[in-house]
């Protein structure tokens, strides 16, 4: 019986037209946006090899983390108000425009340090992206696929087949290419 | 049309240009000027700390070089945002320029303490917080400062991983904290991404806490200081302002790199001039708009407690640095800026910028110093005009050595970090081609997201 582990393949390009070839051959070999990524040195625009919206969820941090920073102005601003011992007749001790103050500037600090908490989580590799090679920086582009084991040749026919200049796996290179890892 | 210069766009993508950071030795006269500026503000700082602590009109000049730093290099990484939120690709080569002013940004925050800790107490006098008396103004003031600083951090650092990262066996070879500071860097379509969007988002709270801080320290350190000024446009007065210098200084150390860094002069030229040069024009018109719309107001409304506050940061007591700040941050620059061919010439442009520099410490004398050096700040108008206070020979050499160890900090930044925003200027370049358009050639610009 073979094994239903995911394993990963990842090819190396020189052009781009190259890897978006080989990103449409995986996807027409049956793999989804979520088995493909995509790795190179410079920012291509989203979409460019084909590849599908690449989610991430860095805009919710802002929101949690103001309303965090908001919860601790609103405990500043009552924590003084409480600890004041001045009889006001029901009005509040700390004047309205000073309140808006405090909770812009906890709402702000908030926002400021959960986004970078953000960040940092949002920058993890995506689970299972394993393999790399350093000619990735030096321009060349990178398609790593997640493949179960009996789909491990479909993938390595459509990587092949657009012309990369390696082919990696976990065990080295299936080219037989110099200088890979 | 100003060109782009032709190494921007002929940029390598393999192997991908990696710019590096400036290379500075001791032996450069200019450098070892630089050294010797910073030690004397260092220098300057610990003789204040020791002999002036909690006088506050000691702290005066402090005070000015405070606003000075948070109206140049503080304002300086907002050109990075907005030109990352316009796609102004024009700014690309400026970007990591006007990001590393962060860095000596964090000098107002040891400046700040010190000035916090000589405020007399909030009863009697005009003040932002009313009766809110936990923490304020010294915790909240600093507390703003240390968004802002770490916001510009964040934001300078987040945009430097790509360039500092290396490959990714580096990368992975580091230890799990380290790694992270690296933000496991490898250059997955999720990371750029997410990077992007950091940016933007790191950028607009970095306009907020600006703006904000602005707010706050123009009237704990101003206003609340001086009975009988009271303005609620002066802020935003300071704040533009803090632009206009802001821009002038991004440009001025664009020539410079030009002048000194053959690496960052081969992509800094006449655009960047051509483009910041149209903002200035309004930055400038803008110095003159709030300070009229401030002026106006109270010299006709003829209330002699805010009269008498104009008559001391205009009219009567610092009429000197006043004129100075018309001349140098609008009469001048004005009447240089009309002309395209100043506007569109890095060398000229660094000229009018080297002024408008100038004249904003004219400009930050004329409203620190009166209140912080005022011995009665209790009180809703002053009995009468205070005396100018003008600067000692200690007053003196904090100024300037304090502002030399600002630049020097700068410099030390910029030979940690490369000066050029390596992965904007590839996807810049990748995405900017020149055509032929008829008989002429154009520039077609792609702006993906």
């Amino acid at each position: 019986m073979q094994s239903q582990a995911k394993r990963e393949l990842l090819a190396l390009y020189e052009e781009p037209d190259q890897a978006a070839d080989a990103v449409e051959r995986l996807h027409s070999a049956g793999f989804e946006d979520n088995d493909i990524e995509i790795l190179s040195s410079t920012p291509y625009p989203e979409g460019a090899f084909g590849e599908g919206h690449t989610k991430h969820r860095l805009f919710a941090f802002p929101f949690a983390g103001a309303a965090c920073g908001m919860a601790v102005g609103i405990a500043w601003i009552v924590g003084a108000q409480v600890s004041l011992p001045i009889i006001t007749g029901g009005k509040p001790v700390v004047a309205v425009p000073a309140i808006i103050q405090i909770l812009y500037e906890g709402t702000l600090l908030g926002a400021v340090l959960f986004t970078v908490l953000g960040v940092l989580f949002e920058s993890r590799l995506p689970d299972g992206v394993g393999l790399y090679d350093d000619r990735i920086s030096e321009g060349y582009i990178g398609i790593s696929v997640m493949a179960r084991e009996r789909r491990l040749p479909d993938a390595q026919i459509a990587l092949e087949e657009a012309s990369p200049i390696d082919l990696l796996s976990k065990e080295g290179s299936l080219m037989h290419a110099p200088g890979t890892t | 049309m100003i060109a782009p210069e032709a190494a921007g766009l002929k940029m390598s993508l393999r192997p991908p240009y990696r710019p590096q950071a400036l290379r500075i030795s001791l032996n450069h006269a200019g450098v070892a000027l630089l050294a010797a500026l910073g030690v004397l503000g260092v220098v300057v700082y610990i003789i204040k700390l020791i002999t002036a602590w909690g006088d506050r009109a000691e702290w005066a000049y402090p005070t000015v070089v405070l606003m000075f730093i948070l109206s140049t290099a503080t304002a300086a990484p907002l050109i990075a945002y907005a030109s990352r939120m316009a796609k102004g690709y024009w700014a690309l080569p400026l970007r990591r320029v006007a990001a590393l002013y962060a860095v000596p940004s964090l000098l107002s925050f040891v400046l700040l303490i010190p000035i916090m800790a000589s405020l007399p107490p909030l009863d009697g006098r005009s003040t932002l917080w009313f009766e809110f008396r936990a923490g304020a103004p010294f915790l909240t003031d600093a507390l703003a400062l240390a968004i802002l600083l770490l916001t510009g951090m964040a934001l300078l650092w987040f945009s430097a991983v790509p360039d500092l990262a290396g490959p990714p066996s580096r990368v992975r070879a580091m230890g799990r904290w380290q790694r992270l500071l690296f933000l496991n860097w490898s250059g997955t379509a999720r990371q750029w991404k997410v990077l992007r969007a950091a940016n933007l988002a790191l950028g607009a709270f970095y306009l907020m806490g600006y703006a904000f801080v602005h707010m706050l320290l123009t009237t704990d350190l101003g206003q609340s200081l001086l009975p009988g000024w009271r303005s609620g446009i002066f802020p935003v007065y300071s704040a533009v302002t803090g632009i206009q210098a802001g821009i002038a200084i991004t440009l001025l150390t664009a020539a410079l790199m030009r002048r000194f860094s053959p690496e960052a002069g081969r992509f800094i030229g006449d655009e960047q001039a051509a483009a910041l040069g149209k903002i200035l024009v309004a930055a400038t018109l803008m110095w003159f708009y709030f300070f009229w719309s401030d002026f106006l107001l109270i010299w006709y409304a003829r209330l002699p407690s805010e009269v008498a506050a104009m008559q001391v940061t205009v009219a009567i007591t610092y009429i000197l640095p006043f004129a100075l700040t018309g001349l140098l941050m609008f009469a001048l620059p004005l009447a240089l800026l009309i002309f395209n061919r100043v506007r569109q010439s890095l060398s000229l442009i660094a000229g009018v910028s080297a002024l408008i520099v100038v004249g904003l410490l004219f400009d930050r004398i004329r409203f620190f110093v009166a209140p912080m050096a005022n011995p009665s700040p209790f009180g809703h108008a002053m009995h009468e005009l205070p005396a100018p206070y003008w600067p000692n020979a200690l007053d003196v050499l904090f100024v300037i050595g304090f502002i030399g160890l600002m630049v020097a900090v700068f410099v030390y930044a910029a030979s940690r970090i490369p000066v050029l925003n390596g992965w904007e200027m590839r996807q810049g370049a990748m995405l900017r081609k020149e055509r032929t358009f008829m008989k002429t050639h154009v520039y077609v610009i792609g702006k993906p997201d």
